[in-house]
């Protein structure tokens, strides 16, 4: 009995040897890409909804790549890159890291627009330019929106109401990472918007505004579910949160509202970019143009809860189904200050936050 | 001729001495050295980080990145929280460890090896899955607070006036008490991550007590308090130090809890480290630099432990 097992083994091993190696050429023709996205719902429904598709009017296989987010996918490729064998052809990064990883050299390859024509679809902002030529081109946008539980408050029409102690004295919940947004609202709300941050005493001025608010928050939060979790567990009454699941959340019935005060919310978005080093180019570049289809981005939208990065109009999204993504006025981060005087900001941010 | 070269016991020793030396060059040195090494890098402003041999790292660490226009200790207030939490913690944890583990000793074989097992399987909990636990129950709707709404206490502190004092405590906002982010939730989490460190480090000093000692102070009259101070303690002190100082130094470099948990001002050098290195900064020489001063401070800690330990050995 035990020989007859082994030898049907050996048979099966034989057999399965024999048809990889014929299995073999068929699989050099077939086209793949490994594409990252950030791990959880989000990649997720990319493999379910997006990956897909592309798959169908390209022909190209996706495999999916897992990223923790964008920050610390940048450390991991910069050491696979030095390592010389990359992970992913595409990544997906925030515009302040993609600049970063454009500025620290050999990780982003350049990009052939001319096989990206679907990038006429969207504004040039979102088509990012290095030193060298395009390293970019914007995947999907996301809104970190104002929030507030509707059973507890009103809804605010103005950032500047989170400052008042009689309405959120030590309830609110905001991130405490120096460039999540909070510095670009203050700047909005009381000073010149981007402008003032361009310099060193108008970040110190924003950052005194936000000294101000310091006893209304009663979370100072850096992973989602932190911010997710207290105001499911009404900790907090209102704060500063990702559109899209607090839009989410409202439906599951949990007490949170999401609104775009008079002075907006904040806008950012994501990049696909090349890494240097694959073979790729052409199938990426057949994957980013086939994302910067209005179909597309309408299709993220719908399933992925992305904000599209062409306008309404070119695609067939409803008002009601628009405004769950996306919304007006937008406020822009200063990414610039935040690259170039970045060392200064975070301490003297650290610095107000450490105080008594 | 040399009789310990054909000696194939002694060639076993030298090559597991060599692996094992290989083992600790790898894993333990190695990576300390470029610790070392990073924290002496320059950061590029916008971008990563790049080799160099520069003090800066170390200098910003005490007076900060300003100097000498402008002198900030926010580093050393990081590293003298870091110092605070761990310490409270420590000690909380074994006091309150000891009366439990003296209790244990005096039991059962068999219970005592059951209470060992079920400390020993809560250590399987990682921190995550600790502070998480605790966020939960001392959470508005779900924990304490919603204990102290429901029982009639946040509506009897507001009567009696109480419940403006831990407004200004920072510990109730209108509505209700609140108990994140506090001192008290932080060294509760950290004591709860290290209590069961305490009861098995515990452990065998006390079980080897000896009955006969407190049996004999028992004859001659002394009261249950009187044996705990005179007898007990005095024969476990060099335990109970050592206890502490291990907890102490293990929770130097606690990251979630204080996260979680503490207010924003008093956040800790582990936090500070990893902000630096990972997230939205890449500043690893500066994060290197911090984890380097930890580590010799911590250092300092263990021979200062180390000289009170030489103390009470010699009475």
């Amino acid at each position: 009995m035990y020989n007859m097992k082994r030898r049907t083994l050996l048979k099966t091993g034989a057999a399965s040897l024999a048809a990889s190696s014929l299995a073999a050429p068929l699989i050099a023709q077939s086209r793949s890409l490994k594409v990252g996205a950030y791990g959880g719902y989000f990649e997720n429904s990319f493999k379910e909804y997006v990956y897909p598709e592309f798959t169908a009017a390209t022909g190209i296989s996706v495999e999916s790549v897992t990223q923790p987010n964008s920050a610390d996918w940048l450390v991991t490729m910069q050491q696979a890159a030095s390592a010389g064998k990359v992970p992913t052809d595409i990544s997906l990064y925030g515009r302040d890291t993609m600049i970063k990883a454009s500025r620290i050299g050999g990780m982003l390859a350049q990009l052939d627009l001319s096989k990206i024509p679907n990038t006429d679809n969207m504004d040039s902002y979102f088509v990012f330019e290095g030193s060298e030529g395009p390293q970019g081109v914007g995947a999907m946008s996301w809104f970190s929106a104002m929030v507030y539980n509707p059973n507890e408050v009103e809804t605010p029409a103005s950032w500047a109401d989170f400052w008042d102690s009689d309405l959120f004295e030590a309830s609110l919940g905001l991130n405490t990472i120096f460039n999540s947004g909070l510095l670009d609202i203050t700047a909005a709300t009381f000073f010149d918007g981007t402008e003032t941050l361009m310099s060193n005493e108008g970040i110190l001025a924003v950052i005194d505004k936000v000294r101000e608010l310091k006893p209304n928050v009663a979370l100072w939060w850096n992973a989602e579910s932190q911010m997710e979790q207290s105001m499911k567990n009404g900790d907090v009454i209102g704060g500063q949160y990702y559109l899209d699941v607090a839009n989410l959340m409202a439906l599951d019935g949990f007490p949170i509202a999401a609104t775009f005060p008079k002075e907006g919310n904040v806008q950012d978005y994501g990049s696909w970019c090349l890494s240097a080093g694959t073979e790729k180019a052409d199938e990426a570049a057949e994957f980013m143009n086939f994302s910067s289809l209005p179909s597309t981005q309408a299709l993220m939208s719908r399933k992925i809860g992305t904000a599209p990065l062409v306008p309404q109009s070119s695609t067939d999204l409803t008002d009601d189904e628009f405004a769950f993504v996306s919304g007006s006025p937008s406020i822009k981060p200063a990414y610039e200050a935040y690259l170039d005087n970045e060392t200064f900001i975070k301490e003297s941010w650290d610095k107000m936050l450490a105080e008594a | 001729m040399n009789t310990a070269s054909h000696d194939p016991r002694a060639l076993l020793r030298k090559t597991a001495m060599t692996v094992l030396t290989t083992f600790i060059i790898v894993l333990c040195v190695a990576p300390f050295l470029l610790v070392l090494a990073i924290s002496f890098g320059r950061k590029v402003e916008g971008a990563a980080w790049v080799w160099d041999f520069t003090f800066a790292n170390y200098q910003r660490f005490f007076v900060g990145t300003l100097w000498p226009d402008e002198v900030t200790f926010l580093y050393l207030q990081q590293l003298s929280y870091s110092f605070y939490f761990a310490l409270i913690a420590s000690i909380f944890a074994v006091l309150t460890a000891l009366p439990f583990t003296l209790t244990l000793s005096k039991l059962s074989r068999n219970a005592q090896a059951a209470w060992l097992v079920f400390i020993m399987s809560s250590l399987s909990l990682s921190e995550v899955f600790i502070v998480m636990g605790w966020d939960i129950l001392l959470s508005n709707n779900s924990g304490l607070p919603k204990l102290f709404r429901e029982t009639g206490l946040t509506q009897w502190l507001k009567d009696v006036g109480w419940f403006q004092t831990l407004r200004d405590w920072g510990l109730a906002n209108p509505r209700n008490v609140k108990f994140k982010t506090s001192d008290f939730a932080t060294v509760l989490t950290m004591s709860y991550l290290v209590w069961p460190y305490a009861v098995i480090l515990l452990y065998p000093a006390l079980s080897r007590l000896d009955p006969s000692l407190s049996e004999a102070a028992r004859t001659m009259g002394a009261g249950r308090w009187t044996i705990t101070r005179t007898v007990t303690l005095p024969s476990i002190r060099l335990p109970l130090l050592g206890t502490t100082l291990l907890l102490f130094v293990f929770l130097l470099g606690t990251y979630v809890a204080v996260t979680v948990f503490a207010a924003p001002h008093k956040q800790t050098v582990a936090v500070a480290i990893y902000s630096n290195v990972r997230g939205s900064n890449l500043n690893a020489p500066f994060g290197s630099a911090q984890a380097i001063m930890l580590l010799i401070s911590a250092s300092f800690c263990l021979y200062l432990g180390h000289l009170l330990n030489k103390k009470a050995e010699a009475p």
